[in-house]
């Protein structure tokens, strides 16, 4: 289980987080919705500690983390049992697709280089990029990068991986694809928070669905609840605008 | 005084002065060398902002930018036996002349090397280092195995040029001491024959070739290390 609780984080007077608790169960897929500017990327790389939040505790099995003051080791430690895949792939440049995924396994986890290398080949095999496993980032499509992404994040085992708009980046005609893989990685049963757009995929995939405005958890409940009854004038709002009316009888 | 170029001349001088390419290369080998250790540790902790340290460095990297290096060689090789003396009592005047100028060549090329690697570095997009930090790897790790090896593949072309200058810049070494690299054996002949002409040419023979082929040598290796093939 992971528990997020009274998060705050500001950019210079700019309060981008204010007191945001959030708890997510093992196995559980949890996504994020939110206009633009509500704080949904900085909720995320906050428990990665890519920013530094000025108050808050993070609970990641049996561990706790002031998520203020947390010593680099421990900050190794959440980074280590958490993958993170970004809203622009995040993938090394220099690196092909198969050493993209097994980069982590070899320095971080220690994994001897053969024993890596069939890893990192299942899971790009796992995303349908067995004959990309050569190539580097510039030579892959969006989607494909995105899958090695998700292959990268699913090769190192961990407790949950963070998704920030892993779809909004790619051209509609990858997006697709790139749905199917994370709704695979959901089958297996990791746990994951995501943060996406795509009101259908969101309803599929989620056990529960947690609505987002200026810096501040709205609203949150099952897919059923916020996409058919929301409570709240704010989500209700948000819905209307971003999804189509013939959205409401899929 | 005689004809001012004789063309025999000329090729008796070419194997007087090539033995004395060892010096020079060993003058850039070093600098190179060392100097880039220098320039990449120069560079993270000018990135770092560390107070005091950043308007440290940043003295130095004006100083070596904006004085000859003739000036640099004579304050290091006049002023650094002092410095050690005063600091440490320890006497350093009977190290050899090439010493000075190694060190003098190395703080250079910390310098020009530093600013170089600082842009470059700081050209690679954040995500990259994230996306190192994210699956678990150390500041160290990151910088080592990402930020670094992207690094270099941006700065070859201007690595290559900043090594040509390099190797011209030995020509000024003979000034120092009487260090017999190939311009100063080119000199001495000079001196004692009196014709210094056909030794210059030879001189400037070599550099340019040895330019060419450098120039070419990296247009290779930047051509081998491009990944981004779009
Ligand atoms: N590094 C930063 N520096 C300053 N302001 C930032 C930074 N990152 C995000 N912000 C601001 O914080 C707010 C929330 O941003 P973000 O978390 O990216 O929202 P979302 O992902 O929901 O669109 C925005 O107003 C944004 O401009
Ligand atoms: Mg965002």
């Amino acid at each position: 289980m992971i528990e997020i609780t009274h998060l705050k984080k500001s950019f210079g007077k700019q309060e981008v987080l204010k007191d945001v608790s959030f708890k997510i169960q093992k196995g559980q897929v949890v996504t994020i919705l939110g206009p633009s500017g509500s704080g949904k990327t900085t909720f995320l790389r906050c428990i990665n500690f890519l920013e530094r939040a000025e108050e808050g505790e993070l609970r990641i099995g049996d561990t706790r983390i002031n998520l203020r003051k947390a010593s680099r080791k421990e900050i190794l430690n959440v980074r280590r049992r958490t993958a993170f895949v970004f809203q622009n792939y995040g993938l090394f440049y220099h690196k092909t697709a198969l050493q993209n995924v097994m980069e982590g396994l070899v320095v971080v986890q220690k994994i001897p280089k053969d024993e890596a290398r069939k890893r990192a080949e299942a899971a790009l095999e796992w995303v349908g990029l067995s004959n990309r496993k050569d190539f580097y980032p510039s030579q892959l499509s969006g989607g494909q990068q995105q899958r090695v992404g998700i292959a990268r994040a699913v090769a190192l085992n961990p407790e949950v991986i963070l998704f920030d708009e892993p779809t909004s980046a790619l051209d509609p005609e990858w997006v697709g694809e790139t749905l199917d893989v994370i709704k695979k990685v959901a089958k297996k049963g990791i746990t994951m928070i995501i943060v996406t757009h795509e009101m259908s995929f969101a309803e599929e995939v989620s056990d529960k669905v947690v609505f987002m405005d200026g810096g501040s958890v709205v609203e949150e409940g099952t897919p059923k609840e916020i996409f058919t009854n929301p409570k709240e004038e704010r989500t209700k709002k948000f819905l209307a605008r971003i999804i189509p009316q013939d959205m409401y009888y899929i | 005084m005689g004809k001012y170029f004789d063309f025999e001349r000329f090729i008796d001088t070419i194997p007087k002065i090539i033995p004395q390419l060892s010096v020079t290369f060993s003058i850039v080998l070093v600098s190179m060398i060392v100097g880039t250790v220098l320039a990449i540790a120069v560079a993270v902790l000018r990135i770092q902002r560390i107070p005091v340290l950043h308007q440290i460095l940043g003295i130095y990297i004006s100083f070596m930018r904006g004085t000859p290096l003739l000036v640099q060689m004579m304050v290091v090789y006049y002023g650094l036996p002092l410095l050690v003396q005063g600091l440490f009592g320890i006497n350093i005047n009977t190290w050899s002349t090439i010493i000075f100028v190694d060190i003098a060549f190395i703080l250079n090329e910390g310098a020009f090397l530093g600013e170089i690697f600082r842009s470059a570095i700081l050209s690679i997009p954040p995500i990259q280092s994230e996306a190192g930090y994210s699956i678990g790897m150390t500041r160290l790790q990151t910088f080592t195995r990402i930020v670094l090896p992207q690094t270099i593949r941006i700065i070859i072309p201007s690595y290559g040029v900043d090594l040509i200058g390099v190797f011209q810049n030995t020509s000024l070494v003979f000034t120092i001491g009487g260090v017999l690299d190939i311009m100063g054996k080119a000199k001495t002949l000079g001196t004692a024959t009196g014709h210094a002409l056909e030794a210059y040419l030879v001189v400037a023979l070599i550099f340019i070739i040895l330019s060419l082929i450098l120039r070419f040598l990296f247009f290779l290796i930047n051509q081998k290390l491009q990944y981004e093939r779009r």
